[in-house]
């Protein structure tokens, strides 16, 4: 049991570790090294953390073995061009100007099924309503409809709008986030003032407060 | 670059620490086979103490090197390891030369694999 235990505590904060130096991006959106790599790494940690007769290293080494490649290998794709289509792939068009390209369709091997489901996702019935849907390395279609087809900006109806501001938390689950406060140019007694305006007596009533450049507020008060 | 030249230190490292232990399993359990086989020598010559202190000397060194073997090898290996020598002290100590010298081959093939194990061999790879 307790074997295990340390084990997995190990191995845990070691993939942790190695996902963490390898950017955001592994989280979300898996190219296929790094999609091989996050399936490889799952099956090496969990065979020493479950068979004790294995040692540890055993696991280990592997793992930090794939780590360094794929750190090397995400280093070599962002020097080189070339290495990068020849590891990743290259973006394919699979719509032009309304055509499906179905040779693209086929190299990709994408079912027209799948291809419509992806364009009703994001609120496209009809390819000819499409300039280019493009297949990326991820997998993800991205779409890009006829100027037409766009809802129209702001801009384009001449319409004047307020600029908001990226809304910093300054206040969550009761607990006042300093950083937040400072980077807006605010201070405590600011804030407890703001807060009495809106009949909250102290921080432990409120559930989340945002703020944003133009001192627009968002509060929610906690449930009671 | 600073990743790059960390992963590739850190692949160099793993690489030179797998190559080391090839080559210290290998000279370990060389240096104890080599001494079984002393110790078998001795044990046909009739010089059956001689031969049980020889043997119990690789037995405490096998002992001295437990964490080793076993955070590096498989454990299972290293558990039949560890039967074979305590067979081989047993048929020692009843002075029973075909029991001895068959439970003896069976320790050193046994010690000899466990190196191999570990050797940077095609064999090994494949």
């Amino acid at each position: 049991m307790f074997t295990g235990l340390i084990r997995t505590v190990i191995l845990y904060i070691l993939i942790i570790a190695g996902i963490r130096l390898m950017g955001k991006r592994q989280v979300g959106e898996l190219e296929p090294s790094e999609l091989v790599l996050s399936l490889i790494i799952a099956d090496l940690a969990s065979v020493p953390m479950q068979d004790f007769g294995i040692p540890l290293l055993t696991g280990v080494v592997p793992i930090l073995t794939l780590l360094s490649l794929t750190m090397i290998l995400s280093v070599l794709t962002m020097k080189s061009v070339r290495f990068r289509a020849v590891l990743c792939g290259r973006p394919s068009i699979i719509i032009r100007n309304g055509q499906m390209d179905q040779r693209e369709m086929a190299r990709n091997r994408l079912t027209v099924d799948e291809l419509l489901e992806e364009l009703r996702s994001k609120g496209y019935t009809d390819p000819s309503m499409v300039k280019y849907a493009i297949l990326e390395t991820n997998g993800q279609l991205s779409v890009l409809p006829y100027a037409n087809q766009k809802p129209p900006t702001a801009r384009q109806l001449k319409v004047a709008v307020e600029e908001g501001g990226l809304p910093l938390v300054v206040v969550s689950d009761g607990q006042v986030l300093s950083h937040n406060l400072r980077a807006l140019g605010r201070d405590r007694a600011w804030l407890e003032k703001r807060l009495q305006e809106r009949g909250c007596k102290s921080l432990e009533e409120v559930f989340l407060m945002l703020v944003d450049e133009s001192d627009a507020i968002y509060l929610a008060r906690r449930a009671v | 670059m600073k990743r790059l030249w960390i992963a590739a230190g850190l692949l160099v490292m793993l690489l030179l620490a797998s190559l080391g232990n090839a080559y210290y399993a290998r000279e370990l359990t060389g240096g104890m086979t080599d001494r079984l086989g002393e110790a078998l020598t001795l044990a046909q010559a009739e010089r059956w103490e001689e031969a049980e202190a020889l043997t119990r000397q690789v037995y405490r060194d096998w002992e001295r090197h437990h964490t080793y073997f076993h955070t590096t090898m498989r454990h299972s290996d290293t558990d039949q390891v560890l039967r074979a020598f305590r067979a081989v002290m047993e048929y020692l100590a009843i002075k029973e030369m075909d029991q001895y010298a068959a439970a003896n081959a069976d320790l050193v093939t046994q010690l000899e694999l466990l190196a191999e194990m570990e050797q940077p061999s095609f064999v090994n790879v494949f």
